[in-house]
């Protein structure tokens, strides 16, 4: 027998059974099993990704870290290496980076299965990660404000005493309550970029009445969330759900224009992000 | 919480959950016309009053709607029945079973409760006489077992009342 051959097939072996582990919960015991298999065979990535998921169950990002870094550099498209990279980099707060793994991942796993769980799952991560940004970001842009709107609104009153002491009286005293209240709808607008309100629902699937992800348009010009759709055809009926006209999987295309608005949107409205 | 019907009822799923939620939010900003949602903890069945529309046979009648909402909502339709007393109407069971298609064969996922309280309350508003269906007493017998309306085979009346 080709020693190669039996060398895959133990280190088969071992995978399934730290596999095995994992799913029992005995996250120790897998990780020993995919790190004899990982010495016998240092160069697949799939048992960096296992191995990393074990790590992170147990809460060692480090080792979560470096794990999925060995698996990225061994397959570059490996959709689990860059959830858990990205999941890794967000434990130490290193936002940007971690957003952008996720990123990378959720497009790969769409690549690979739009309707598969890993999506659902990246996404919700991503989100979150992208949700706390723009809280962080938001709360202290109100706290900046807050400040400004005080300095703002003490020069006024100081000016206006000051204007009394000369003697100006009551014109003086209407301007500066307009001038008072003219400041604090200044202030108000400027505060609600970053006040969650509704999204609009062009930016929403009718079936899911969210905010789109990786919206696709219909032969009828109906865009949907894909993976929505693709399940309606396939347990409803191959028909658009809105005119009912006849629709077939293949049949769906990406529509960009409203995935690039989406992207748009939730720069400017990180509020959004928040589906949970 | 007593559950009426038979049929053992599975939680509902994340999607499910999601659009009920959405759609109860878009309700309470954006109520249709003539109904109103009863005030419950409960997101998988709704209670909904109905009025009959001014100027038609039910005007100043009240019913109830129950809407019990499936596993997979929207990708299957909720079960959508009057608690008795039902409206006398040529497609309503004395049960409180609707005969309307988009309940049942001619459901679709971008439809919502709203949309489905407003076909509701036009078939009501289109009325002409206030009968039960011919065959109210044959189906309402069969139906003692606490059938589901969802598993009968309907055999739609036309369009017109």
């Amino acid at each position: 027998m080709c020693p190669t051959v039996a060398l895959s097939a133990t280190v088969e072996k071992l995978r399934q059974e730290g596999n095995t582990y994992f799913n029992k919960g005995k996250f120790g015991a897998a990780i020993d099993k995919y790190t004899e298999a990982i010495t016998l065979c240092p160069k697949v990535s799939v048992l960096y990704t296992n191995r990393a998921l074990c790590h992170l169950k147990r809460n060692e990002w480090a080792r979560v870290e470096e794990d999925s870094r060995n698996a990225i550099q061994l397959d570059s498209n490996c959709v689990k290496g860059h959830y858990t990279m990205g999941l890794a980099l967000l434990q130490k707060q290193e936002y940007p980076e971690g957003v952008k793994e996720l990123e990378r991942a959720l497009d790969l796993g769409r690549g690979a299965d739009p309707n598969g769980y890993m999506v659902e799952e990246i996404w919700q991560e991503l989100a979150k990660a992208k949700y706390m940004e723009w809280e962080q970001a938001s709360s202290e842009r109100a706290w900046e404000l807050q400040k400004l709107k005080h300095a703002c609104e003490s020069a006024l009153i100081e000016k206006h005493d000051a204007f009394q002491m000369e003697g100006f009286l009551d014109e003086a005293g209407t301007t500066h309550m307009q001038q008072l209240q003219a400041l604090e709808r200044v202030f108000e607008k400027a505060a609600e970029a970053d006040t969650a309100s509704e999204v609009p629902d062009y930016l929403c699937c009718r079936i899911t009445l969210d905010i789109f992800r990786d919206p696709v348009i219909t032969p009828s010009g109906v865009t949907y969330e894909r993976s929505v759709i693709l399940n309606h055809l396939e347990k409803v009926g191959e028909f658009d759900p809105i005119t009912r006209e006849p629709v077939e999987p293949s049949q769906l295309i990406p529509n960009f224009a409203i995935k690039e608005a989406v992207q748009a949107y939730l720069q400017e409205n990180g509020w959004a992000y928040r589906t949970w | 919480m007593t559950g009426s019907s038979a049929s053992s009822r599975k939680i509902l799923s994340k999607i499910a959950c999601n659009r009920l939620q959405k759609e109860l939010l878009e309700w309470q900003v954006n109520p249709p016309a003539g109904f109103k949602h009863k005030v419950t903890d409960n997101l998988q069945r709704w209670v909904i009053e109905v009025n009959g529309a001014p100027g038609t046979l039910y005007s100043n009648e009240t019913f109830q709607l129950q809407v019990d909402f499936p596993e997979h909502y929207p990708m299957e339709a909720p079960q959508v029945i009057f608690v008795p007393p039902a409206p006398m109407h040529p497609h309503i069971y004395s049960n409180g079973h609707i005969c309307l298609d988009i309940l049942y064969d001619s459901w679709s996922p971008a439809m919502t409760v709203s949309s489905i309280c407003i076909s509701i309350l036009s078939m009501l508003s289109s009325s002409t006489v206030k009968q039960r269906p011919e065959d109210n007493d044959r189906y309402v017998k069969n139906c003692r077992n606490g059938r589901s309306p969802k598993e009968t085979r309907w055999w739609f009346h036309d369009d017109k009342v």
